[in-house]
């Protein structure tokens, strides 16, 4: 199962309500693929120059996306507190 | 009722043992651990978990989840840094004090690597903060 959303809430000391937004992972897929297009060929010249396959690294990086389901990050300071949750 | 039991009853019945040596001996048969079935088999842990506390305050500064899946992918990916780099890392680790080499992290060592993690716990304590680190 693949993630789908990342939840950030966000509050602090001068806001009395805490900041919350829930971002779909296939809207943040979708700004970014024409940069991901653009950068396609340079990657690939750069995986050469390296002698990296690039096949396995594109398989390494999905994993660890598909992995990130689940990560929980809970950050509290006396004035700010920040969450961040992967589902 | 059990196997053990029904021997120990037998011999008793048989005039082999005395009622006392039949009760001492049914009590050790009770105080055996049981067998582990299906459901008390502990769970592989899924996540490790970091939590920051304030020892002052008693609040949880911090509080990460990390899916153990995770680890395993990240140490996939390390398995991918080129050759040149990973001298480089090595080389940077060792100046720094870390005997540690990459080239040693294998796909067939992984998963025992992961599954060593299983167990780990991890406190420090100060006087400020205490930190502990465990999976779940």
């Amino acid at each position: 199962m693949i993630p789908y959303a990342v939840a950030i809430r966000v509050r602090n000391e001068r806001r009395r309500s805490a900041q919350r937004w829930i971002i779909p992972f296939w809207l943040v897929g979708l700004l970014l693929l024409p940069a991901a297009l653009l950068l396609l060929p340079l990657a690939l010249i750069v995986c050469a120059i390296a002698r990296i396959n690039p096949f396995p690294l594109l398989g390494a990086f999905w994993k660890i996306f598909v992995a990130l389901k689940g990560t929980t990050v809970d950050v509290d300071d006396q004035h700010c507190s920040v969450s961040v949750q992967i589902s | 009722m059990n196997e053990n039991r029904r021997q120990i009853l037998e011999m008793l019945s048989a005039g082999k043992i005395t009622a006392d040596e039949a009760e001492r001996l049914i009590s050790a048969v009770e105080k055996e651990p049981e067998p582990p079935s299906g459901s008390s088999v502990k769970a592989k842990p899924k996540y490790i978990r970091v939590v920051v506390d304030d020892s002052g305050k008693g609040t949880t500064k911090a509080n990460i989840r990390v899916p153990m899946q995770l680890l395993r992918s990240g140490v996939k990916l390390a398995a991918l840094i080129p050759v040149q780099a990973r001298d480089h890392v090595n080389s940077a680790l060792h100046e720094h004090g870390i005997a540690f080499d990459l080239s040693q992290i294998k796909p067939e060592n992984l998963e025992e690597l992961i599954d060593q993690l299983d167990e780990l716990t991890v406190d420090v304590d100060d006087k400020d903060v205490k930190v502990r680190v465990f999976c779940e």
